[in-house]
Parts: C-alpha cells; structure tokens; sequence
C-alpha cells in the first residue's frame, strides 16, 4: 500500500527567553532518520518538554536547540507517519544526538513537492489508487488497459483479447484522460475498439484518479485521470536500468522490454539520460476450447529522454513511439444483424481453430510518437515555474478484407497532430497555505483519407486555473476553478455538391472543486471532494453519418450537442491498525448532457441490408458506486485481501438503465510469505478467485441478446526473488484461468461471437542491473 | 521578477511559432469507400425466344461523404413468361468509380470466397436465405419486399445456379443462373451475395453479406 508520506511544515517558534546566566548556551543539534531506510528526515521536530519549546529540522533533517541552561530535559521526536520516540537527558554540556524514528504504516495520501519532477498536481482529497511496486511486477507486459484492473472501481472495455481500454466507474473513451509522461494523450480515443496507443513499461507507478478532475486537467477528466509517470531522471552519477522478460502460453506471447539510465558528474554534472525499448509479440489466443483466428499482434515501442537540472532551473527532452498491428478476430466478420444472431445462437464460432503468429486482414495498424520538452524555473522568493510543450502524432489505419476491387488501401486512414503547452506557476508558500497558478494550452488537426467516418477538423483550446491548498497537521483544505475555452472547426464535402462546407462550433465551462483531507488519529483518515468537470463533444458526435464498422449500426451525429457537465462527490474512510487495513470508497457522478447512442428504431436500407439508426442524444445520467478494499493479516505470513466494486448507472431522462455497465465484481486473494531459503529470497504463493457477475441492469431492447451469465476465475502466483550481482532479480509465475473455465464479458465487444481466453501461464523475470 | 517575465516571454514566442504551421485538414480528400458495389443488373434470355431479353437493376448510389442515397427500384421489375426457362447472369457495378467498375468480374475472379443465394418469394420451400422476423423484429427484406411477407400463393420460380468456382469441392458460385418458371404468379425474388474468405462450405451461414437486393416477379 502507499508508504509515501505528507510533508508537513511544520514550525513552532517560540521566543527564547534568555537568562542572565552566561553557562545558559548550551547546544543539543544532530539529525532525524529513518530507523529502516537511514533517509534523514526533512522537517521532523523536536519538542522539550519541560521548555515547551520546539525546533523543526531542515531541509536535510538537522536541528540546532540552543540557548539551554543545565538540567534534565525530555525531548520528543516526531514526525507525521512515524512513531514518536522519547529521549531523556542530563544535559550539561553542548552535545549532539540523533534520532532514529520507525515509521508507523499508516496510510496517508500523498504530495511531492520536491524534486526534480512536479508530480500533476494531484489533490489530496481525492480518490486515488496506484499501480506500483509489487502490483506492477505482476502485470508487466500486459496492455495499460489489463494492468488497472487489480484497482477497485476500475474496470476494461474489451475487442477481443488484445485490445483493452480503461474504464473509470463506468466511464472510458473521451470521459477519462491518460497522461503519457506529463502529456494528455490524444489519438482516436473515441472509438470503441481503440486502444490507448501507449507502453506501461515506460512507467515505474501507474496511478489512477478518480473522478471529476477538469480543475486541473481540461475537457474529458470527467470519470478520472490515468497518470502514466516514469521516475524521475538519475540525478547519482553512474549508469543503471532493468530487463523485463515475460512469456504466456496461452497465446504463445513473448515481451521484452528494457530501460537503461544514467546521469553524469564532474564538468557534465546535472545532466541525466534514459534509453528504454519495449518488443511485444503474440499468436492466436485459445478460448478453452478453441482458438480465435487472427488475434495475433505485434508491438514495438522505445522512448529516450536528456535531462538537465541544477538547483534553480532544468530541463527536459523527450521522445517516445509506439507502433503496433493488432489483429481482428476474423470471426466478428458480421455485417448484418441475421448475423450476429447466427453467431450468438452458435457455441462457437465457424472460423478455423488453429495456432499461427501470422496477422492478416482485418488488422488495425497504430502509430504515436511524442516529443515533449519542459522546463522548470524556481525563483529567489521559493515560487516555482513549470513549463510542458509538446507535439504528438497518432496515425491510425484500419485494413479490411481486400475488397473487390482489388484496392488494397486500409478502409480507414487518421492522423492526428496535437500541440499542447501548460505553463505552472506554484507561488510562494504563505505559512500553512499554497497556490498554484495554470495555463494548457492545447491545438489539434485531423486528417482523413478513404473512409468518411470523421472529418478533417482543426480545434483550439485553452484553460486556465488557480488552486488552492491549506495545510496544517491533520487537515487539508483544497479548492480550485477552472475557465475553458474551446474552438472546434470540421471541414467535408457537402453530400451533394462538391463544395468544402465548415461546420464550426464553440463551448465555454467554469469547473470548480472542494476538497478536504482529515487525518483523524493514526487509525482513521477521510476525504471527500465535490467537483465539477465537462467534456466538449467529439467530431463523430457532431457529425458521425454512416455505417459504423463493426458495430451493425448507422451512426448519425448531432450537430445540436452541448457540452456535457459532471457534478462529482466522492468521499473514502482509510482504516490503518496493526493486522488490518481497508478503503472504502463511495462516489457520486450526476453528468448532465451525457451523450451516448440512442436506438432510433429505424432502419435505413445499405446494399448489405439494412441497419437500425442510432442518433447521439443528450440526456441527464447518474453514476453511483461503492469501491472497498480491505487486507487481513490472519498471521505473520498469511493475509487475505478482498475486493469489491459495483456500480449503478441509471438514464434520469427515459427512466432506464444505461448500456455497457460493468457488472458487480468480487475478489478474494490469499497470500502466504514463505520467506528466505537459501538463495531463494521472500517467496510467496498466492491465490484468488475473481467473480464477476451478471450485469442485470441493462435497459430495454438494446442489445441484441441478453448479458453473458457471471464467471468465477481461479487466479494463482508464485513469486521470489534471488540476489543478482548486486540486486535482486524478481521471478514471477502465474496461472489465470487456472481452470480453463469458458466464459464471456459484457464488457467485450466480441462477446456475441466468442469466448474469453482459456487458461493462461505466465513467466516474468525482472533483473535490475 | 525580470527573469520570470523573460521566461513568460520566451514560452509564449515558442509556442507561437510551433503551433502557426500545418494547415494540412483544410484539404478534404474525397471518399473512396472500399465496399462500393452499387449497382445490381440482372439479364434474362429465354432459351426459347432469343427476343424475349426481361432484366431488372437494383441500384443505390452514395453521396460524397460515401453516405447511401435512396434506393432506386424503379427499374426493379422482372416480367417472365410462364412455363419457361431462362438463362441468366448478375452483373455487379460500381457506379462511384469513373469509368464504372464491374464488380462481378472480381467476384468471379474471387470465386472462392463468394456464393451467391437466390430465393424466391413467397415460398412453402424452406428458406434458402434465413429470415426471423418477427422474431427478430430487426431482420428486413430489402427494398422492394415488404417485411413480413404477405400471405399468398408462391411465386412458380426456381433459380438455380449451373457455374461453380475452383474449391476441390467445385461450389457454386451463382453469376450464371437458369430461372425456369411455372404457371402466373407474382411475387419477389431476394439476391444475397456471401463473402465467405477461407470459410466457404457451401451453405449460408459462414462470413457476411456483401449484397441483399430484392426484385418484383411478375410471371404471366
């Protein structure tokens, strides 16, 4: 869990009284530790108590007490998070002392303010989960999408078995922002079936927001934030990194991935560089009792970094790329509602059960590259300025069967240019409060060819914000607003004449939010945040006008759409005692103007048949939900953690249910630590069982067959590390599925044609060198 | 302060200059969709009266966004001779492609992958090309067959199909048909064309539907 602590300034200056005896001068100074890391301890105190008088530490943990006469003092040594420790002495001299403090682990939430890199801007008061450590160890290699699933409330939408995209309490697509290194990663993110274009391994914590967040973040952080954030650059002289290998059987998948780092000394001291690359090949994916066609992908991605930093001023380059081809399981080949109701009515599919690494058509084909450069600036009254440019390109083709006329051009072409500038202004601390000033900045431009599924478009956008924070031992008060401007112009050929026709559209939101943070005693704390966040409707909202591929459906935009709003309440209780901890978290979302599909029961007729209409409409949603997580420690070596996140989601204005909501989710999960043997260090073993149930709250006549009944998968690891030269190297085996159980998800978009994947070995070896 | 402003100065003036190229979205490429096919034709010869030549399109064009126009069926009506045999071929055409693209000379080249079905309506027989509605409330007749069908006596038509592709197994393909009629009757016929890569058995059911027209039957 999270071990990071909050900084607390903490500072009793109490007048000295001085008196007239001259032998009144002694000195106690020294430092605070950490009883276990020896990391000193920046701004620990020190209380005497019989003085009642007190000293803070430093910047580097030391204290100074002076002016004491002779006599038997009590000094206290205290720190947030740690044990406070007692010691008592004669003091007759000037002398020194230091401390050595443990720390209590207690969870509290978290804010880095120092070092080298501004982490978002996070507020303390809301719910957020990370993916780090351990948790991270074990899904290395998978997509960003399958590696958020072990955090309650967060959920995937599926394509089949290769493509997974991030589902924050039952929001996704253009309702979450992910951040790529400090930048919003914009692609195609309002497709269904399109997967975020973006490699894990360049991160070392992935971290998860949840809820409203557009105060800091713009357009589209309505359901939450995903921060994808590598470490800081290496600011030790020396050269350092790590391997990352895993294999999994189920679809014969191989990944390698390595990153390599460094900083330099003497005349080049202060710069510090990273190289890291990532292969991921895979075959066909075998359900329990067949394999899927075409389902094998490819994947290569490398990112490179130079930085410079000195005390006042740094800076940062930064260059990453991602290409894959992901292959579309041949058997979701349906053009036709008579089809999709064969297939649903078959137990399996009829496309051939074989294994081969070979992709062909129908293929989706991805490229992204990001060049990043930002800048930090602190000045001589402590106020810090931060500055991010960037530019990304996300081309994006997606290849059909060739079709007859022999063109063997993709269906669907996309580039996508985005530049974004956000310029942070965190001014000068005034006692307990802090502040920050902001500015994004963001301009993108499509291109299309072949396909008319969305226009060209041009849009610009800017925000600007202030927030808030006051902060003192226990409490944290937060608040913020937000103003944002957006530009959006569509340029496409009118239908009936050849002319270039522009639609041109503009909306404007204030966002607010209010937050507080309470430390109630070392066994409880409480957040609760209200916020407010908007989203600005996407081009193929405005101005979708045919047959959406894949999905049986002619899709017809709405000019008329607004900006959809979000009112956001989430609070969490943190329960902290010596062998049991606990999250619970309950949320709120009211999002007024949520635009989804609405079926138009009407059909328009195509050549390949007819295809029921769906319009964009705006109507008034609601999203409730609990998320509870919970570990038991039965004895030193055996826990037991449970999950569970469920969800409502409830269409306020035709009174029914909305439509692809993840169902209740349950998971249970044993761990036994078998400790050091010999050259085999803290091993474990592991098991779960994961039950997600059947999603009863559909609406009416909205799908074409009813949800797939709930699963029950049995989920297995065993884990150890062993010393290498002079780390350790982390072993991981792992069974999912461990009992080949055949089943399907709502969420996937190929439930109608297929099974989940089978069973499931993994092996990953991470050796840091 | 100096220094702050300088900064300011010096990120807004890179970001101007970033940011004022590339004006590549105001050139709109125009639509090519792939799956053009928008033209069905079908020719008769009565291999009794060489002057007895009934045909019959279906057509529906696209707009410039690839967007599907109304369907033209106004030239859908095929009027046979009763008690009679003819032999027949489906011509396909792209009509957005300038000069017009005949679609059914690649079918015939990918004769592997296609199969053409040919039902006649109504019927007593067991559908050839499968229906569920009202079942399947969703499952329509193309233009001009009304959905449900109207209850009547059965069109006399029996389509069948004499070329074959280069599968071992030497399937059906459907371009070249007989169509040998009964006594009067009106009805409809239905023309789906199946795609069917890797996946061609002979029936219905493997891949998906590349074309589903339908035609009035007048036989008299």
């Amino acid at each position: 869990m999270n071990l990071l602590l909050r900084i607390v300034v903490f500072v009793l200056l109490f007048p000295f009284v001085t008196k007239a005896q001259s032998t009144c001068n002694l000195t106690v100074h020294g430092k605070v530790f950490d009883a276990e890391s020896m990391q000193p301890l920046p701004f620990a105190t020190i209380l005497i108590s019989e003085l009642t008088k007190g000293v803070a530490c430093n910047g580097t943990g030391e204290f100074i007490i002076d002016g004491l006469c002779p006599g038997n003092y009590t000094f206290k040594c205290s720190f947030v998070g740690y044990k406070t420790i007692v010691y008592q002495q004669f003091i007759k001299d000037s002398t020194t002392h230091n401390f050595f403090i443990k720390s209590e682990t207690t969870i509290i939430n978290e804010v880095i303010v120092l070092g080298k890199k501004e982490e978002g801007l996070v507020l303390a008061s809301q719910s957020q989960a990370d993916v780090k450590g351990e948790d991270l160890v074990q899904v290395r290699g998978s997509s960003l999408g399958e590696s958020l699933k072990s955090i309650t409330g967060v959920y995937a939408l599926q394509s089949g078995p290769s493509i997974f995209k991030p589902v924050i309490h039952g929001l996704h697509s253009n309702r979450i922002l992910i951040f790529n290194n400090g930048v919003r990663l914009e692609g195609q993110q309002w497709g269904s079936e399109h997967a975020p274009e973006i490699d894990p391994f360049i991160a070392t914590k992935l971290t998860v927001v949840k809820g409203a967040s557009s105060v800091r973040y713009g357009s589209d952080a309505i359901g939450g934030v995903i921060l994808v954030e590598p470490a800081a650059l290496p600011d030790v002289p020396g050269v350092s990194g790590e391997l990352n290998i895993m294999t999994a059987s189920n679809n014969r998948m191989g990944v390698t991935s390595a990153i390599v780092q460094g900083a330099l000394d003497k005349k080049l001291s202060g710069l510090c560089w990273r190289v890291q690359g990532t292969y991921r090949r895979a075959g066909n994916s075998k359900t329990a009792d067949y394999y899927m066609e075409n389902t094998g992908f490819a994947e290569g991605n490398f990112s490179t970094a130079l930085g410079y930093a000195k005390k006042n001023f740094g800076g940062e380059l930064y260059y990453s790329e991602f290409n894959a081809r992901l292959g579309i399981f041949s058997g979701t080949h349906a053009e036709s509602i008579t089809d999709v109701e064969a297939a649903i009515r078959r137990s399996r599919p009829l496309t051939p059960s074989y294994f081969s690494y070979s992709i062909g058509r129908p293929y989706q084909q991805v490229k992204h590259d990001l060049f990043k450069t930002n800048v930090f600036f602190v000045f001589n009254n402590q106020s810090r300025l931060d500055a991010v440019f960037a530019r990304q390109q996300n081309v994006r083709s997606e290849y059909d069967y060739v079709p007859l006329t022999g063109n063997l051009n993709p269906e669907l072409y996309l580039r996508l240019i985005t530049h974004t500038v956000d310029l942070i202004y965190k001014h000068k601390a005034i006692d307990k409060y802090t502040g920050t000033l902001g500015f994004n900045g963001i301009t993108q431009g499509n291109v299309r060819h072949y396909q008319m599924l969305i226009p060209n478009f041009r849009n610009y956008g800017g925000g600007i914000f202030y927030m808030g924070k006051w902060t003192n031992e226990r409490l944290t008060l937060e608040a913020g607003l937000r103003y944002d401007y957006r530009w959006l112009r569509a340029y496409t050929l009118d239908n009936n004449t050849a002319h270039i026709i522009t639609p041109t559209w503009n909306f404007q939101n204030v966002t607010e939010t209010i937050g507080s943070y309470y430390y109630i005693n070392s066994h409880f704390s409480w957040t609760a945040n209200i916020g407010t966040a908007w989203r600005a409707p996407t081009v193929n909202e405005l101005l979708s006008q045919g047959v959406h591929q894949s999905a049986v459906a002619y899709e017809i935009g709405n000019p008329d759409l607004h900006s959809e709003r979000a009112y956001t309440f989430t609070t969490s209780l943190h329960y902290h005692a010596k062998r049991f901890q606990g999250e619970l978290g309950l949320y709120n979302n009211i999002i007024e103007g949520y635009i989804f599909l609405k079926p138009d029961q009407q059909f328009i007729h195509t050549i390949r048949g007819s295809y029921p209409t769906f319009t964009y409409t705006q109507v008034d949603a609601r999203f409730r939900g609990i998320d509870l997580n919970a570990t038991y420690q039965i004895t030193d070596s055996l826990d037991v953690t449970a999950k569970v996140s469920t969800l409502y989601a409830w269409n306020k204005t035709i009174h029914d249910y909305l439509q692809l909501i993840p169902a209740n989710r349950f998971e249970t999960i044993l761990r036994y630590g078998f400790g050091d043997h010999g050259m085999v260090k803290r091993l474990y073993g592991s098991a779960g069982g994961i039950y997600i149930a059947k999603q009863n709250r559909v609406p009416l006549n909205s799908d074409y067959t009813d949800p797939p009944p709930g699963y029950l998968l049995l989920n297995v690891t065993i884990g150890f590390s062993i010393p290498f030269r002079k780390h350790m190297m982390s072993i991981r085996f792992a069974a999912n599925n461990l009992l080949n159980k055949a089943y399907r998800d709502y969420l996937d978009r190929f439930r109608y044609f297929t099974d989940e994947p089978g069973r499931n070995f993994t092996l990953r070896i991470c050796i840091p060198f | 302060m100096i220094q702050f402003k300088k900064s300011i100065a010096g990120i807004v003036a890179i970001t101007v200059v970033i940011t004022s190229c590339n004006k590549d979205e105001k050139v709109v490429a125009p639509t090519i969709s792939n799956e053009g096919l928008t033209t069905a034709l079908l020719q008769l010869v009565n291999d009794a009266d060489v002057s007895d030549k009934p045909t019959a399109q279906w057509e529906q064009l696209l707009d410039n966004n690839g967007n599907p126009l109304p369907v033209d069926v106004s030239a859908a009506n095929l009027n046979l001779k009763a008690n009679a045999t003819y032999t027949a071929g489906i011509i396909l055409l792209d009509k957005t492609q300038n000069p017009v693209f005949v679609v059914s000379d690649e079918v015939k080249q990918r004769s592997n992958y296609h199969l053409f079905f040919y039902q006649s309506l109504p019927t007593v027989q067991p559908l050839v090309i499968p229906n569920n509605y009202p079942v399947d409330m969703n499952d329509l007749y193309p233009e001009p067959i009304p959905t449900p069908i109207p209850s009547g006596d059965p069109l006399n038509l029996l389509v069948t199909i004499t070329d074959h592709d280069n599968n071992p197994q030497q399937y059906p393909i459907g371009l070249e048909t007989k169509f040998k009629t009964g006594a009067a009757s009106t009805g409809w016929l239905r023309v789906v064309l199946r795609h069917q890569p890797n996946l061609k058995d002979g029936t219905f059911a493997p891949g998906s539907t590349d074309l589903d027209v339908g035609f009035n039957v007048k036989i008299q």
